[in-house]
């Protein structure tokens, strides 16, 4: 595949506050990406740089090869969906939508074609004539969606676009968007904070956090081998503790020492070790490798998600086996639901659920929206 | 409680609308008086558009308040747009309260200050008028553009600022976003800064006062120096007019934004497009937008030019500063003297003359004009102690009087007077004397004929006091034969009590200067001291049961005023040529049977025609027998007084009136 756009060592910051730390990023044509990442880590900024909306400090942007970084944005094959659309008010649907192409003087018959063609695509047929400000979240959205893609852009830069609008329809519009993305074939970079939705749609997830880039892999890679205690923490649910590795294949944790498929550590190298909560089962006391007392339970649907305390440790899991509160239970992992990583800056920061409530985690949630 | 915030509301609209129904009653009445109302009659409407003074000055404050509009709103646009996209917080906050000064600072101070600017900059510049059209129109300018400003930047803050970015993403060069997108989201904020701009620029009068200069009047300048006489009723049908007009456009405003005519909007582009006719293609909107504001361009700057060729110092211009209501203007079927001079002129000398015709509304307020060197009238006519205070500080120019034969016709009374004793100056143009006007139907003949009926307590409550010191004082010194030039306190003193024992016993009605007309036309007030001419003009007017009369005391006050050329004249030649003008027979009677005052010129008062016009009344109580006419004038007549003296004066004047 092809490199597209191309981040080299990129810098920036705003009012001596750094918010992208010498990152580097390639882009391949045709792929879905995701940045992905909490408020504040610097995804919209590198959005922005590739967008032309801000320049780096220091570093180059490479657009098939060529520096863009002085090319301003309308110069740019790249065309945005903003987070709140965008959409010019003053004019209707169909205007909005053929902005672009009156812009590049295209032909009045082929503006007409290329109109109708990306409104049936967002399925907005017989809305041309409609005020842009009269429409719902969803309809302006795929306007949004309509207006940045009938130009034929290399790539479409999405900020946030889903943030708005109810879950029902936010979950349509993934597929949606997945679909079209498919059927165009135009490289999407999607910013999002939403690990779901990271998850679902991505070829490709840049997970970023304080300005640096801390992983880049498929949707698997970065949930089945996160590279520390960040990624594991901040995508999916994660139990993460200190442990040692003895040797290859042997790690040894909360006292116990269990088989693992990773190696290529130093003899005795501390480490963080992952345990994703869906990959522990709940054993009788006796046959479990560790053993733990249940201190909360939350019926949750598909699963209970039970919370252990193992030696003072406060362990999540999910399970479809109800236990009490209070309840001395045995917990046994596999081999491979072991992940082991190096220690990082991030160790010991995450992974513990001795305070986690279903309460607090909305909360945090609704705080980083906020922010955005 | 529901009941009182009821009548609260009806009296409330009472306040703010009466003032406006009467206006609008009066605008078509027959009859001059604002006491009676005599008939339906558009004679008013009539006047106003034979009054080409007034309707210049009408066309004048249209042209400022276009261009001053139109550029306000240009700079405070691209002003909001500059503020709007600074980044830093404090510098932005700075500017926002920097724009906002002028707003708040009194007219008065932003008046002064831009004269003394614009005085001082073409000192430095050496230019020789200061003030103009220009002037005018950046200070109107001056003022307007806070105000645009205030409309446009919170509009733009309310803007989502992803709109300016979305368009360059699609393509736009910055540029094209603002004209395609930030500009049609911010155009109704632009259009209210720029009403708003318009009738800010339409109705001011202080600051224009100050920084106007020869040439161009605007219609609150003009209304304001009428006040001499009493404002016409033709100047109610153009306040009717304009209230309209302002009324319209409000309501025109107010419709295009309001949500009744976006929903009309709305179903006019549904029914379009049901009709299966396409949207109107942009280009051709954008077309038909370029057409409409390349023709508001082109009309602006045809006004521009307009407006400067006017104020342009052509080869023959000439500037003329006179009292408000004091020539023969055209209306009610007179000889428009400027007009007729103009065309004369153009016929004797092969050459067109513009005049410039302006009027003011005090010998103080030209005085201040003048000796700000700010601006250079060719013309002027001031009364006789402002003469002699001008000739004594070396503001008039001797005048050639082989350029002006007709000044053999100036009576020869009128010669040697005090105030220009060698006759180099000045040139009569008209004299007044002051008499006492009464209600014959409510005043007892016997009690006629001297101050004393000012006194006389069998009319409790009749009789109208002058509202300025001078003349007040005047009337008891007259009485008491005390002269009123006097610079001997204790004489002023003596004049108070005077004036104290009348006020205490009750026999004045109140002090006025101009209510005296519509006061003395209703019968409200029985007893009047006045100048002869202004009977003629309550005679008129007054009303059914009301008889006027006049009769002149043993000693009364005279006044002249004369056609001088200040020091600062461009144009001697043109400006001696229109004093003979003025002294020539036709012009010298249509200004005097305007006026209704006496005319020093032969051709005048001998005249039988004007004899006839006027009647033997009239003519006896303008040209009565005075026996030695300089004699008399040189004793009564006000001179000009010292500062610390005219400062007692007031002093006293005001222990009178708060007593």
């Amino acid at each position: 595949m092809d490199k597209i756009i191309e981040l080299k060592n990129i810098t920036k910051s705003f009012d001596g506050e750094v918010v992208l730390d010498n990152i580097s990023l390639d882009i391949y044509d045709n792929e879905f990406i995701t940045l992905l990442g909490p408020s504040g880590c610097g995804k919209t900024t590198t959005l922005r740089l590739i967008g032309g909306f801000e320049t780096p400090d220091s570093g180059d942007v490479l657009f098939m090869g060529e520096r863009i970084n002085d090319v301003p944005p309308h110069k740019r094959n790249v065309n945005t969906v903003f987070q709140r659309y965008a959409l010019f008010p003053h004019l209707n649907v169909y205007e909005n939508v053929a902005f672009p192409l009156r812009e590049r003087k295209t032909p009045r018959d082929e503006i007409d074609q290329r109109v109708s063609e990306m409104l049936s695509m967002v399925a907005l047929k017989g809305f041309e004539h409609r005020a842009v400000t009269s429409l719902s979240g969803g309809q302006q959205q795929r306007v949004a969606i309509a207006r940045a893609l009938v130009g034929k852009p290399r790539v479409l830069l999405l900020d946030e676009p889903l943030a708005a609008l109810d879950l029902k329809l936010r979950k349509d519009m993934q597929q949606e968007l997945k679909n079209i993305q498919k059927a165009t074939g135009i490289t999407f970079v999607f910013v999002t904070h939403d690990q779901e939705e990271a998850l679902s749609m991505s070829d490709t997830i840049v997970v970023m956090s304080e300005g640096r880039i801390q992983q880049i892999g498929s949707s698997q890679d970065v949930y089945n081998e996160p590279k520390n205690a960040f990624v594991a923490d901040f995508i999916g649910e994660s139990n993460i503790v200190d442990g040692v590795m003895l040797r290859d294949r042997c790690v040894s944790f909360s006292g116990h020492t269990f088989q693992c498929v990773d190696g290529g550590f130093e003899p005795n190298e501390p480490v963080d070790v992952v345990v994703r909560p869906e990959d522990v089962d709940i054993v009788a006391e006796d046959k479990g490798m560790l053993r733990g007392v249940v201190t909360s339970v939350t019926f949750m649907g598909v699963h209970y998600e039970v919370i252990v305390d193992i030696g003072g440790f406060k362990w999540m899991i999910q399970t479809t086996d109800f236990v009490d509160v209070d309840e001395h239970i045995g917990l046994y992992i596999e081999p491979d639901a072991i992940h082991i990583m190096k220690k990082s800056e991030y160790s010991g920061l995450y992974g513990d659920y001795a305070s986690f409530s279903n309460e607090f985690d909305e909360l945090a949630e609704a705080e980083s929206e906020g922010e955005q | 409680m529901k009941k009182a915030s009821k009548v609260f509301t009806a009296l409330m609209f009472l306040f703010l609308f009466a003032p406006l129904v009467i206006l609008l009653v009066f605008s078509f009445n027959e009859a001059r008086s604002l006491s009676v109302f005599s008939g339906f009659s558009l004679k008013w409407y009539k006047e106003l558009f034979r009054d080409t003074e007034t309707l210049k000055a009408v066309r004048n404050t249209l042209i400022l308040a276009v261009c001053a509009a139109g550029v306000s709103t240009v700079m405070g646009t691209a002003a909001a747009v500059g503020i709007h996209r600074m980044r830093s917080k404090y510098l932005r906050s700075a500017l926002d309260m920097v724009t906002n000064i002028p707003m708040i600072n009194p007219d008065i101070i932003t008046g002064i200050s831009m004269m003394l600017m614009f005085v001082f900059a073409s000192r430095l510049l050496g230019l020789a008028n200061s003030l103009s059209f220009i002037t005018l129109l950046i200070a109107h300018i001056t003022f307007c553009l806070p105000y645009v400003i205030l409309q446009v930047l919170p509009r733009l803050r309310q803007m989502d600022k992803a709109l300016p970015e979305a368009a360059m993403d699609l393509g736009c060069t910055p540029w094209g976003a603002f004209w395609k997108v930030e500009l049609p989201e911010i155009m109704p904020a632009i259009v209210t800064g720029m009403i708003m701009a318009f009738t800010l620029s339409l109705d001011d009068f202080v600051i224009s006062y100050f920084t106007t200069g020869t040439g161009f009047q605007t219609l609150p300048i003009r209304i304001y120096n009428m006040t001499k006489k009493t404002v016409t009723p033709d100047m109610y049908a153009l306040a009717t007019i304009i209230f309209f007009v302002i009324l319209a456009l409000l309501l025109l405003s107010n419709l295009t934004d309001s949500e009744d005519s976006q929903k009309l909007r709305a179903a006019r582009k549904a029914k379009r497009a049901a009709s299966g006719r396409p949207p109107m293609d942009p280009k051709k909107r954008r077309i038909l937008y370029g057409c409409g504001g390349s023709l508001a361009l082109a009309a602006l700057a045809a006004a521009v030019v307009f407006a400067v060729t006017e104020t342009d110092n052509k080869p023959q211009v000439l500037n003329v500063y006179n009292w408000g209501e004091y020539i023969s203007d055209g209306s009610e079927g007179s000889m428009d003297v400027i007009k007729e001079f103009a065309a004369w002129y153009e016929q004797e000398y092969g050459r067109p003359v513009q005049v410039n015709y302006e009027t003011f509304a005090s010998n103080e307020d030209m005085y201040a004009k003048l000796s700000k060197n700010a601006i250079s009238y060719d013309v002027i006519i001031p009364s006789d102690y402002m003469i002699a205070r001008m000739i004594d500080e070396d503001m008039l120019l001797p005048l050639d009087f082989d350029n002006i034969p007709n000044y053999q016709y100036i009576d020869d009374d009128f010669h040697g007077l005090y105030y220009d004793p060698e006759d180099r100056y000045s040139v009569p143009y008209a004299y007044g004397i002051v008499g006492v006007i009464y209600n014959a139907n409510v005043v007892d003949e016997a009690d006629t004929g001297s101050w004393d009926l000012m006194w006389n307590e069998k009319y409790a409550g009749q009789v109208l006091q002058f509202n300025n010191s001078r003349d007040a004082f005047g009337t008891a010194m007259y009485r008491a034969g005390i002269d009123v030039n006097t610079t001997d306190r204790s004489r002023w003193d003596q004049a108070l009590e005077s004036l104290m024992e009348q006020r205490r016993s009750g026999v004045v009605r109140s002090y006025v200067m101009d209510e005296v007309y519509n006061m003395m036309e209703s019968g409200e007030g029985a007893i009047a001291a006045y100048y002869a001419g202004d009977y003629f003009t309550m005679l008129d007017a007054q009303a059914d049961n009301v008889d006027l009369r006049f009769y002149y005391p043993e000693r009364t006050n005279f006044y002249i005023d004369a056609m001088c050329i200040p020091t600062c004249c461009q144009n001697k030649e043109v400006a001696e040529i229109f004093i003979n003008y003025m002294l020539s027979q036709e012009p010298a009677i249509a200004n005097a049977e305007y006026t209704y005052y006496a005319s020093p010129n032969r051709l005048v008062y001998e005249n039988e025609d004007y004899i006839d016009e006027m009647g033997p009344e009239a003519m006896d109580i303008l040209y009565p027998d005075w026996g030695d006419f300089s004699e008399k004038y040189n004793t009564y007549a006000y001179r000009n007084l010292d500062s610390d003296l005219l400062g007692y004066i007031n002093s006293l004047w005001e222990t009178l009136k708060i007593n």
